[in-house]
């Protein structure tokens, strides 16, 4: 549901309301960015393709964050471990029994889903920073989990995985990926915006707004907090086992603190409580390092401090988050409407009651 | 009129910029005097003394217009301890002390901005007081509501204030009580010179101890004066004593439907 | 016997760490996931002023002493200030996120390599033998240290009048700003007093191990630690400090080595499944986004 436009547009039916997409400007810029999608990796470089794909790939994760966080207001700092849990559910799978892709998949979501399952559990007793305690201490042992797995089997380097095979055409190209994991984001997002917009979502809004209200009204708290978190992991599963497709190669080390931290900070970043934030947000976290290296080359310290350029990329994402934190707490979201709400109203601006 | 100590000028105070809950209201507080607040819920009380105290801005509130002004001295907008040092100490209508801390050391608590007389002013609280001093190591959360506000009082004393800000002195208390804690402050103003302002549901206990009464509705000050003058009033007897001749069907109606009301009664008889 | 005594360093170190969580928590109700990170650098601020008052140790670590409280108190007032009256999840993630500044801004300042404080100083970490057992000399000052730490901060707070106030503003900030308790100078004492005591355990650590990367995970498994007495009880701080690494010793001594980073969080979870609160915390709505 978008904000009302400026005046001299009007709604006259329901279905107008509901509507996704309002105004034919919209349903215009919608098609226009659709075939700049469709036609980017004809005409990006093999860096830039890189770039898209893991901003796709990330993005399935924040929104289904957004969801868990920002909708239904369940604080989870253990993202990172469902990503672990789906990308070693793939790993061990190709490994022991040499799945195939067809098998990996469901068998990712449906541990995603049991995870959740398990993360949900303390939400029904605890809430705020209590339940994100939980999480993080969920995800240093899912994550402990696969890093066990690891040394027991010998690939303390990590788990190698073969790309994954439709029917003998092999998929290695960036470009097929990025049509693939394109389809897979908008996906996620056209489900998203859907469960939203229906009962469940109404259900996450309530509970997060005041849970006594909310089982006053006849919510099902417990299945709305747990159908939270499953849809959440899940989703966050099935991403977890594409990232490990994608990268062809699994190890514990790349599901630290510091990943699931990211994913919390894009969905701040991008602002909380819509899911245009999530995507804002993935963009932002995924091409902020990238970023930070072009400010230094450009700045000529590079070759300084090439060594420990990922401690520059800490500091700088630490000194950002919390500058987003102080000074834009609606994260890019809130800029976003902002700059929009100055261009539909400059003509009618009101000086508030007061000084 | 005595010197001020305490001057409201057409205040307003207005609620997210657009709610204005306070419109021109008007107070003087002679030194040295118990000034009583009345109105019903909703009136405007607390907010008016939530803007001398320098609380409103918890609320994303503000004084938007006219002045508040302490010995002469410019207050609205200022933080809640400049406030305090300037002498002017809140005894708050909920939770009012600190429910985990002994009663000792809810009194040793208080900041005073002066050493030396800091002492004296604590031992006002124990004083005035007496049965405190018994609960000296009782945790505050196990007092009685008795207990509990003298206990504040007594916290506030202890702040070495010029005005005293009292915010329903009556509420969940037993009569008895209330007129014994109002006792004390008129002992307490006779001793120390203290000024008090009350703000009050329970009309006629606080016009029986108040040296002045201003009455509140809709955020404007209706009546003010005497108190004896105010207690013999019929709109005040009618809407805040319930002592009045009695409206015709037995139900005490809102000051909003006054001129109805009056209509209905000429003709009515 | 020698269990006995790693049991002891080992929750003297979660102690003096867990402290200054609670403190922090107590007085300002926000949850200072930096600390870890806050306890580096106050490692890295003695190996600084040892090299800086070469030949006058005690001079260092008095200096290094003072530097730990002010960082503390700019932390406050630089950042955390700003975040009173924020969200709950708001001001945590700006605690990660001066972690975050902060790791990386101690790469770029000293380098990745291990650093030996107390060869800096010129002390030796003598072996003290103790019936039986054997303890390190600076893992006897750190359990002595932390004894004496609680004790002053008992003292501090249920005795002085500044200790009264900080517990009254952690009760209830509205009442405190009443009475004429100014809120920002308590937490800046609160920050200040934390940051001490975490830069201490650092500092001890550090001379007994140097400075690794690995000093901030141990921030981490203290917070477990705290969670488990109580967020706002010091005297829940020490008795979760021994729970936890009574714990983890044991574990590592008779399942598995490798177990000895995730021990604290399984105690952590049990502890949140039984008694959310801690054994010693007050029962707080558990509402506070």
């Amino acid at each position: 549901m978008s904000t009302p436009r400026a005046s001299g547009y009007f709604r006259t039916r329901y279905e107008h309301d509901q509507a996704l997409l309002d105004t034919r400007a919209q349903k215009a810029w919608l098609a226009a960015f659709c075939i700049a999608l469709a036609a980017f990796p004809f005409v990006a470089g093999a860096f830039a393709l890189d770039l898209a794909n893991q901003v796709l790939l990330m993005s399935i994760g924040a929104i289904a964050l957004m969801l868990l966080t920002g909708y239904a207001g369940q604080i989870s700092l253990g993202h990172a471990g469902l990503l672990a849990a789906g990308a070693f559910t793939t790993g061990i799978l190709f490994k022991e029994a040499g799945a195939s892709f067809w098998v990996t998949l469901p068998s990712s979501a449906a541990v995603g889903a049991l995870i959740g399952l398990v993360f949900g559990l303390p939400s029904l007793r605890l809430r705020g920073l209590y339940l994100a305690m939980s999480t993080l201490a969920l995800h240093f042992l899912v994550v402990q989990a696969g890093q066990e797995y690891e040394t027991r089997r010998g690939h303390s380097t990590g788990v190698l995985i073969d790309p994954p095979s439709l029917g003998g055409w092999v998929m290695n190209d960036p470009r097929a990926w990025y049509f693939v994991l394109l389809a897979a984001s908008i996906a996620t997002l056209l489900f998203s915006l859907n469960l939203l917009r229906g009962r469940t979502g109404r259900a996450w809004r309530a509970i997060h707004g005041r849970e006594a209200v909310a089982a006053a009204l006849g919510i099902d708290v417990r299945a709305a907090k747990l159908s939270a978190f499953v849809v959440s992991c899940t989703l966050t599963a099935v991403a977890g086992c594409l990232f490990a497709y994608y990268r062809g190669f699994v190890s514990a080390e790349a599901f630290s603190l510091f990943v699931a931290i990211q994913y919390v900070a894009a969905i701040i970043i991008g602002g909380i409580g819509s899911i245009l934030g999530a995507v804002l947000g993935t963009v932002f976290v995924v091409l902020f390092p990238y970023g930070i290296e072009a400010l230094m080359s450009a700045l000529g310290l590079s070759e300084r401090l090439s060594s420990v350029v990922f401690a520059v990329n800490y500091a700088a994402f630490g000194l950002v988050m919390i500058l987003f934190l102080v000074f834009e707490p609606q994260g890019l979201v809130g800029i976003w409407r902002r700059v929009q709400a100055w261009f539909l109203l400059w003509p009618f601006k009101q000086k508030p009651v007061g000084k | 009129m005595s010197e001020a100590l305490l001057q409201l000028e057409k205040v307003e105070v207005a609620y997210h910029r657009v709610i204005t809950a306070v419109q021109g209201v008007s107070l003087h507080v002679p030194k040295g005097s118990i000034v009583a607040l009345l109105g019903t819920n909703g009136a405007g009380k607390t907010t008016t003394l939530r803007a001398i105290s320098g609380f409103i801005g918890l609320d994303d509130a503000r004084v938007t217009d006219g002045a508040i002004s302490f010995r002469g001295e410019r207050i609205e907008n200022r933080a809640p301890h400049e406030v305090t040092a300037r002498g002017i100490a809140l005894v708050p209508e909920r939770s009012k002390v600190f429910e985990n801390l002994t009663v000792q050391e809810n009194i040793e608590a208080v900041v005073q901005k002066d050493r030396a007389a800091g002492a004296r002013h604590s031992d006002a609280a124990w004083e005035y007081f007496p049965a405190l001093a018994r609960l000296r190591r009782r945790d505050a959360g196990y007092l009685s509501g008795g207990e509990r506000q003298m206990l504040a009082i007594g916290a506030a004393l202890a702040c070495g204030p010029e005005l005293l800000l009292v915010d329903e002195l009556s509420q969940g208390l037993a009569p008895l009580i209330v007129r014994d804690l109002l006792q004390r402050l008129q002992e307490i103003r006779k001793d120390l010179g203290m000024t008090v302002l009350l703000v009050e549901q329970n009309a006629a206990l606080a016009l029986e101890a108040a040296d002045h009464a201003y009455v509140m509705e809709n955020g404007r000050i209706v009546l003010d004066g005497d108190p004896q003058r105010l207690l013999a009033h019929q709109d005040v007897q009618e809407f805040y004593l319930g002592t009045g001749a009695g409206s015709r069907d037995g139900m005490r109606r809102n000051y909003r439907d006054v001129k109805q009301y009056r209509r209905s009664r000429r003709w009515y008889g | 016997m020698q269990l006995a005594v790693n049991i002891a360093v080992l929750a003297a170190i979660y102690a003096l760490i867990a402290c200054g969580y609670v403190l922090i928590y107590r007085v300002s109700r926000v949850l200072s996931l930096a600390h870890g990170e806050l306890m580096m650098l106050g490692a890295y601020g003695l190996a600084a002023t040892a090299s800086l008052f070469a030949g006058n140790p005690l001079v260092a670590i008095a200096a290094s002493a003072v530097l730990a409280l002010a960082v503390g108190f700019l932390v406050y007032g630089l950042l955390m200030w700003r975040m009173t009256g924020e969200s709950v999840l708001a001001a945590v993630l700006a605690t990660i996120a001066l972690g975050i500044l902060l790791r990386g801004a101690m790469i770029l300042a000293f380098g990745t390599q291990t650093q030996y404080p107390l060869q800096q100083l010129g002390w030796a970490n003598a072996s003290i033998a103790i019936g039986g057992a054997r303890i390190s000399g600076a893992g006897l000052v750190l359990v002595a240290g932390t004894a004496l730490v609680y004790g002053a901060l008992f003292l501090f707070l249920h005795a002085s009048r500044w200790g009264i106030r900080m517990r009254a503003a952690g009760q209830n900030p509205l009442l405190a700003a009443q009475r004429g308790i100014r809120l920002h100078g308590v937490y800046a004492l609160a920050w200040g007093l934390a940051t001490f005591t975490g830069g201490m355990a650092g500092m001890l650590i550090a001379c007994d191990a140097g400075i690794e990367a690995t000093l901030v995970t141990i921030g981490l498994k203290a917070f477990p630690a705290a969670l488990v007495g109580g967020l706002d009880s010091l005297l829940g701080a020490l008795v979760g400090a021994w729970i936890v690494a009574g714990a983890e010793v044991l574990i590592i001594q008779y399942v598995d080595p490798l177990l000895s980073d995730v021990v604290p969080f399984f105690v952590l979870l049990a502890m949140l499944v039984i008694r959310p609160w801690g054994l010693f915390g007050t029962c707080e709505e558990l509402d506070r986004v």
